[in-house]
């Protein structure tokens, strides 16, 4: 009796572990192997066809003494910051705006605002190609020889790649989060807000002192998902920039990829590849340190 | 129970999804080794052809519209004992496919065309292919420009990767109106004259922008790659050594162009984007330097007959673009992947290539048949176009480019676009140099 229990727990587990199995056999085969693989070719000289060569820790020496590693990093922060920072302030007053009574047709608004999620990376890319286009009648410089600023050379200097590259993350990705911060915000009780109106509150204290601390963990949440994303930036920068990928807009995975499929250099992409996983694991780590603590403070409150 | 039969449910799911994606990926690096397509039949087109009960089959990758199939039918009625599967896909898909497969060691075709601008990553590689000098290919070595040949071989001139198909010589579009808005002559052997050499070609640009306003080419980047093509040593030597910085040919290029740049008689239009289309027109700029498969792009841009010419560069030519056919050591049938492609590449076949599909042809035999001299372009003013491209074929100067040459080449080009930025040309070269030896430290 007990014993026959016992095969039906171990059967039930059995089948639950079959059940989970090839996730785990493909997981190991396309995301497992290729990442042992990496760090082990981390320490290799390897163009992809001859024979790999054991170099040891040189290909990491190479990474950090090429500045073009330090600006993709430095360009990933500034674009992801660029990019992310307007981008969640604009999604909280939008997302406001679209869970008040006051704006007529919401389903319609929430649909569209939305929609620049669902498209595609590439197409975005090309069409933001056309507008932030070097030549004085491309749409952005256009609009700023009103103001009498020169045509400016939006794939080749400095902070202008940046403000492209930004705005394009911007576009796609801010309707995405207005939907999120939306359905933070339609669990926020409704009498908060009446008794706010009745104390003669304004839009903007409403918005300041119930729906941002009402919001916090949703917020967190955005950030997260936001600082991942900058950090795997990769199609724009490629689709603006052409497979050159200028210093002055390359980002990290741009970088390694360049590495790897331009160059032929698997050894010193593998090791860039290592380095942001580093990076990664801070960040994970910062992250995981300040959710912690709103948890506590959660608790106190 | 409820909760594990979600994970079991959420798993699986996620297990048909990857299990979609991961089908598709294999079908498309391994596309050779069945015909069963289910995944990528949009990508890969595949076709066999030949008797059924053939001793041989090879596995053939192209790129392109290159109508080979036709030919090959005609291969496989002379040669029963041969079956063809030629597979079709896009130029990008193709060698990545062929580098991937190259690099894990299995998967690769009997015979695959490669783009002259890929073959040189292969030159560290000479294990994963065939040397066709093993299969005689010196008989031939004669029959093909010498530089073409020397496109596909090792430093050293020991080891030859491939047979060249097409070429892409380079030669001078050019706005016959804006030439005569300008005062000249716009006949083909006026202009040829007129633009002989690259004083000539500054000298007509400052003409042309005083008395039209108009630019006289697009882009400093074809004009630099005309120059460079002219050069007979660029960024390497034959041990692959850079060299760029070493002698001034490609120093008097770039400051060549830099110069015109600077003179605003030079647009600063990139290549291939909208209002370089719109540009060809609108007739923006009065020239183009670029290689005979520009012809249909710019019949696609400017419907209008007439307008657009053709004559020769200025001091030489250059060339652009064309492929080579590789047989990948992996094969068990080299000999008859040999004996086909030099059948295919021999000059009778590529004057049906050419009149068939408009592949230029690598074998000067070829610009001597009276198919090909006749050959008129109505477009272009009823001037025999043929033999333009022909003569500009055969002034090409052989030159070594070496395994890295492209994202070197890529450096430079920045440099030139830097310039055209505003940048001091002095610092901009010194740039790329930095760039190109980080890329070499690699």
């Amino acid at each position: 009796m007990k014993k026959r229990r016992m095969s039906d727990q171990k059967r039930t587990a059995l089948s639950a572990y079959l059940f989970i199995s090839p996730f785990y056999i493909l997981f190991a085969i396309f995301g497992l192997f290729p990442m042992i693989f990496s760090f082990y070719l981390s320490f290799f000289r390897w163009d992809g066809l001859t024979p790999m060569e054991y170099v040891g820790f040189s290909n990491f020496e190479f990474i950090f003494s090429d500045p073009a590693f330090f600006s993709s990093i430095k360009n990933t922060f500034l674009i992801g910051i660029m990019g992310t920072l307007p981008q969640i302030i604009v999604a909280l007053f939008l997302a406001f705006a679209l869970n008040s009574q006051l704006v007529r047709f919401r389903n319609s608004f929430r649909t569209l605002v939305f929609l620049p999620y669902i498209t595609s990376i590439v197409a975005v890319a090309i069409i933001f190609g056309v507008i932030f286009n070097n030549q004085p009648f491309g749409f952005a410089n256009y609009v700023l020889s009103f103001f009498d600023i020169g045509p400016i050379r939006w794939n080749a200097e400095y902070w202008p790649v940046k403000i492209a590259i930004a705005s394009m993350v911007f576009w796609r990705w801010v309707g995405y989060n207005t939907i999120i911060f939306l359905a933070g915000m339609q669990s926020i009780p409704k009498d908060l807000y009446e008794a706010a109106k009745i104390d003669g509150a304004t839009i903007l204290q409403q918005i300041r002192h119930i729906t941002i601390p009402m919001l916090r963990p949703v917020i967190m949440f955005v950030v997260f998902t936001a600082t991942i994303g900058s950090l795997q930036l990769f199609t724009e920068p490629l689709i603006f920039l052409g497979r050159g990928l200028r210093e002055e807009g390359i980002t990290v995975v741009a970088y390694l990829w360049r590495d790897a499929f331009v160059y032929n250099s698997f050894g010193s992409a593998s090791a860039a590849a290592i380095v942001l996983f580093f990076i990664i694991i801070v960040l994970t780590t910062i992250n995981f340190l300040i959710t912690s603590r709103i948890g506590k403070s959660k608790k106190v409150g | 129970m409820l909760k594990l039969g979600k994970v079991g449910l959420f798993s699986l799911a996620s297990v048909v999804v990857l299990g979609a994606c991961g089908g598709a990926n294999d079908g498309n690096n391994g596309g050779n080794e069945e015909a069963d397509t289910d995944a990528n039949e949009e990508e890969v087109t595949i076709e066999q052809i030949g008797s059924e009960d053939a001793d041989v089959e090879l596995v053939f990758w192209e790129f392109g519209n290159t109508g080979y199939d036709v030919l090959i039918e005609e291969y496989v009625e002379e040669n029963p004992h041969v079956t063809i599967n030629l597979q079709n896909s896009d130029m990008n898909d193709l060698h990545d496919n062929l580098f991937t497969s190259i690099s894990a060691g299995t998967g690769a075709p009997d015979i695959s065309m490669v783009e002259e601008a890929q073959i040189g990553r292969y030159l560290n590689a000479q294990e994963s292919f065939i040397n066709l000098y093993d299969h005689d290919a010196d008989n031939v070595e004669g029959e093909f420009l010498d530089w073409v040949w020397r496109g596909a071989q090792s430093g050293d001139g020991d080891f030859q990767f491939g047979l060249p198909t097409d070429i892409g010589p380079t030669v001078m579009f050019y706005r016959t109106d804006v030439f005569e808005e300008a005062g000249f002559d716009s006949s083909p052997e006026a202009v040829s004259e007129l633009v002989a050499t690259w004083d000539d070609f500054r000298d007509v640009a400052e003409q042309i922008n005083e008395d039209t306003g108009k630019l006289m080419t697009d882009s400093g980047e074809l004009v630099f790659n005309a120059r460079r093509d002219q050069a007979t040593q660029q960024y390497f030597n034959t041990d692959g050594e850079l060299i760029v910085d070493e002698h001034d040919q490609m120093r008097e290029a770039f400051d060549y162009t830099a110069d015109l740049l600077n003179d605003g008689l030079v647009g600063d239009i990139p290549l291939w984007t909208p209002e370089w289309h719109s540009g060809m027109a609108s007739g923006e700029y009065a020239t183009m330097l670029a290689p005979a498969w520009m012809q249909g792009v710019i019949k696609d841009n400017e419907p209008e007959e007439g307008v657009w010419s053709i004559t020769t560069l200025p001091e030489g030519a250059g060339n652009w673009g064309g492929s080579y056919l590789t047989i990948p050591a992996e094969t068990e049938h080299a000999e008859e992947a040999y004996a086909f492609i030099e059948w295919l590449t021999a000059p009778e076949q590529q004057l049906k290539a050419f009149l068939g599909y408009g592949l230029f042809p690598s074998t000067p035999a070829v610009y001597d048949m009276p198919e090909f001299l006749e050959y008129e372009d109505d477009y272009f003013g009823g001037i025999a176009t043929a033999q333009v491209f022909g003569e500009a074929a055969q002034a090409v100067e052989p030159v070594f480019k070496g395994r890295q040459y492209y994202p070197v080449d890529d450096e430079f080009k920045q440099a030139i676009d830097d310039v055209a930025g505003g940048v001091d040309p002095e610092e901009a070269w010194q740039e790329a140099l930095d760039r190109t030896e980080r890329i070499l430290a690699r």
